[in-house]
């Protein structure tokens, strides 16, 4: 190759090339259908196959039953590996530049640090911590380092010193009333964070890009009643909604994230047009129309890459909301009492704050410094990833 | 064959409607370009030159179908299309306005466009490299590393390094940037390339530089050019034959040293008067074009340049000074408009102590709209003033009627027709078609 004379643009013969014409697909679709595929194949056999008490990786080892939302949140991180980080790593100029951008907001590079650490915990902290289990009599453990008086306690797991129970390194956090250790009822927590999070931001983003970009390129009558069903999708009351399905069907997380995703689109679909609709202007769009490219390429390559920095932004803002929510109905009682979200932790120590405060601030201050470090996040990416300000920079 | 035309572009129309109420009725329509026709002979090099707002781009879009024309043809025959003979019903099978989005595609590689700005030409999340090779991905090229190779290679035929392929459009300068811009255009290997405006964001060195490589690419890969500027020194520099373009029409078309030599219309005149000499005692130039370019909404009448022309017609039985007879017509039709107003001159002349009498703010006027103080014919004179005299007594209307009466010119009448001057020159000027009227024989011109 190295020693074969390049070939001038003028020599090419294009009748033989778009005679030649196959789908050629890029190493990050490539791995994409090759993990999707097999957790495609695995789900329907769960759902068709496996009996449903049956867990479904029993055949192989682990008693993990895998539901419908744990199959949805590795299909998500499956596509944020390699549509988000892969390319960062077959571009490193740029992701040096992005870097070297985002470093200075200091407060945002702290937040990723803790989000970081939730996202790991999260991933693989249930694998090494056990899911918190109920034990009444090892109810209101003081956290380690801490003691609350004996007449609360039935059973001390540590020393009692002067009438106190000490915190032990056994629940490093406490327990709550039932006797859940609430340390590891943080980290099953950080899943269920994760999970609202990369799911809802999933659908969001695909419902809200395909939904604006399709209104701004059809433009006429089709962008009039695209807009105005989104001008409904927004002022719909999704709460009362979720209420509604509740009491109909009843609501597990999945449902929770199904029904919030499913409205909260409106925005970013409505952002997305507006800045579609002020790049299909730019001169670049021109060339790369006069390049024979179909619109649906211009837009995927070209449109929303140079809308990202906003979308991801109004992504990173959307989660806390969704946290916020999850939590909130928690609190009210009307989240899915199953599973070991930070909002059932809250809501399981509220009418023991005077004695046991750290099941409540525990589980509070984590859920407190997601949200921060989502909103840090946020702003500190609009200045990283905004291509104007490359330019000014240059 | 051979002499069969890359392009050729007849009647080419494109018409913006304007739309207005809740039924969103067309009420009218800006006609960006009305009309044009020009033909490019294979490796020429045709400028199409006007100022702006003139309908130039809107030409070039409409011709690369970048926007869908309104009516018209425009004949594309390069990309092995040649020799073709025109459809039973008239219609060519060469007809870009006709491609179906297959043909349009291929056109696509017979034909490119470099655009005005080059800094917002470039996709800025792309590498250039990245930008140039996407044409030759766009039409198939599926192989990554030839697609590399051939890139590389181009960047450098375009006085860039084989490693610029892997920068972002910011680290570039604009003149780099058009140069990749070449690189885009001539990738495919087109057979004509559309220049818009190509070095007019750029500053004058570098902009020799590009139009010289240009011209050299010109030359070695045979290219024919449609070459789109405001600037006559550059289209001086590039062209073989240029279009004078004025508000969506072309008036006058011939080979560049005749049309720079021998200007045949008075808004050519205008244009060149404009290039700058370096000779302090040149006589040339100083024809000032008042006013803006017409709307293209509503085109004067008759010769659309007539409202600015220098050279407007005085009708039989008026013979004044021809920059009087110009002011005379813009002083008609500002009054027309209603747009005098008589107060604030008063006003101020009048700064100068006392309240100002009738004969000095008659004389202001006179200046304002560069008519002498006296006109030689004395009936002119008489109209002139008694409509000055009526303005100034605030009977605005009929002063307007007065002058609209007693003031025409043939050219708001009568549409011009080609005049041809010599071989491939043309133009579109009432002036020579009643000179040809007058003459026997248009050769002899």
């Amino acid at each position: 190759m190295a020693t074969q004379k390049p070939e001038r643009f003028d020599q090419v013969d294009w009748a033989e090339i778009s005679r030649s014409r196959w789908f050629d697909l890029s190493i990050n679709s490539i791995g994409m259908l090759a993990t999707a595929l097999p957790l495609l194949i695995v789900a329907l056999y769960d759902w068709q196959i496996l009996d449903e008490r049956t867990p479904t990786l029993e055949p192989v080892g682990p008693a993990w039953d895998v539901g419908t939302v744990d199959y949805l949140f590795i299909f998500t991180l499956l596509l944020f590996a390699f549509y988000i980080v892969l390319p960062l790593f077959q571009n490193p100029r740029r992701t040096k530049y992005y870097w070297r951008e985002f470093k200075r907001n200091r407060p945002a590079v702290v937040s990723l640090g803790w989000l970081a650490v939730v996202f790991v915990g999260g991933i693989f902290g249930p694998f090494f911590i056990s899911a918190p289990e109920q034990s009444i009599l090892t109810g209101y453990q003081p956290p380690v380092f801490l003691s609350v008086e004996q007449s609360y306690v039935s059973t001390c797991v540590g020393d009692i010193v002067g009438g106190q129970c000490q915190g032990t390194w056994q629940h490093p956090l406490g327990t709550t009333a039932g006797g859940k250790d609430v340390f590891a009822g943080i980290v099953h927590g950080m899943t269920i964070s994760m999970q609202i999070g990369f799911i809802t931001t999933t659908i969001v983003a695909t419902v809200g890009i395909t939904f604006g970009t399709v209104s701004a390129y059809a433009g006429g009558w089709v962008d009039e009643l695209m807009m105005r069903f989104v001008d409904i999708v927004l002022s719909f009351p999704t709460l009362l909604m979720f209420l509604l399905i509740l009491y109909i069907y009843g609501a597990g997380l999945g449902m929770f994230i199904l029904v919030f995703a499913a409205f909260a689109w409106g925005g970013t679909a409505r952002y997305v047009r507006s800045k579609s609709l002020s790049i299909s202007e730019e001169e670049f769009i021109k060339a790369n129309r006069i390049s024979g490219a179909s619109t649906y390429r211009v837009v995927r390559r070209h449109v929303v890459p140079n809308a990202a920095s906003s979308i991801i932004t109004q992504l990173t803002l959307l989660i806390p909301g969704f946290l916020l929510a999850e939590a909130q109905l928690a609190f009210l009682g009307l989240g899915d009492s199953t599973i070991p979200s930070w909002g059932q932790l809250i809501s399981a120590g509220r009418s023991d704050l005077s004695f046991a405060p750290w099941i409540v601030l525990a589980p509070g201050m984590v859920l407190f410094l997601t949200i921060l470090a989502f909103n840090f996040l946020g702003d500190a990416l609009l200045d990283a990833l905004n291509p104007e300000a490359e330019a000014e920079n240059a | 064959m051979t002499d069969e035309p890359i392009l050729s572009v007849r009647d080419l129309k494109k018409h913006y409607p304007i739309r207005k109420g809740i039924f969103n009725r067309q009420v009218g329509a800006a006609k960006a370009v009305d009309g044009i026709g020009f033909d490019i002979a294979p490796g020429e090099t045709l400028g199409l030159v006007g100022e702006s707002g003139c309908g130039k781009s809107t030409a070039a879009s409409s011709v690369i179908r970048l926007e869908e024309p309104t009516a018209g043809e425009v004949v594309f025959n390069g990309n092995g299309r040649g020799g073709a003979t025109r459809n039973p019903d008239g219609t060519h099978p060469n007809d870009v306005t006709r491609f179906s989005d297959a043909e349009l595609k291929r056109f696509r590689r017979g034909a490119q466009m470099i655009f005005q700005d080059p800094a917002s030409s470039f996709d800025p999340r792309m590498t250039v490299g990245g930008a140039v090779a996407e044409m030759l991905e766009v039409h198939g090229m599926s192989d990554r590393h030839r697609r590399r190779a051939i890139v590389e290679d181009l960047l450098e035929r375009v006085g860039l390094s084989a490693t610029d392929y892997d920068r972002y459009p910011h680290e570039f300068s604009g003149g780099q940037k058009q140069r990749i811009a070449l690189a885009r255009a001539l990738v495919l290997n087109p057979d004509l390339i559309i220049a818009d405006e190509p070095v007019s964001a750029l500053d004058v060195s570098i902009q020799a530089e590009i139009l010289s490589l240009i011209d050299d690419l010109q030359t070695e890969f045979d290219l024919s050019l449609l070459f789109i500027s405001h600037d006559m020194s550059v289209i001086r520099r590039i062209c073989d034959r240029v279009a004078v373009m004025y508000l969506g029409e072309i008036v006058e078309v011939g080979p560049t040293d005749e049309v720079f030599a021998d200007p045949q219309h008075p808004y050519t005149e205008a244009l060149l008067s404009s290039i700058p000499t370096p000779d302090p005692r040149s006589t040339v130039g100083g024809i000032e074009l008042a006013g803006t370019v017409p709307s293209p909404t509503n085109p004067p009448s008759g010769c659309r340049f007539h409202t600015r022309c220098h050279r407007v017609i005085q009708p039989d039985g008026i013979d004044v000074d021809q920059s009087d007879w110009r002011g005379i017509l813009n002083f008609r039709d500002r009054v027309a408009a209603g747009r005098v107003d008589v107060e604030s001159i008063r006003e101020n002349v009048a700064v100068d102590g006392g309240p100002a009498s009738d004969g000095e703010v008659g004389a202001q006027l006179r200046t304002e709209f560069d008519i002498g103080e006296r006109i030689g014919d004395p009936e002119i004179e008489d109209t002139l003033q008694d409509a000055i005299d009526r303005l100034l007594a605030g009977d605005d209307e009929e002063a307007a009627e007065l002058l609209s009466d007693r003031f025409t010119t043939p050219c708001a009448e009568t549409v011009p027709e080609r005049t041809v001057h010599s071989e491939g020159h043309e133009s579109s000027c009432l002036r020579h078609q009643r000179e040809q009227a007058a003459a026997p024989n248009p050769a002899d011109d």
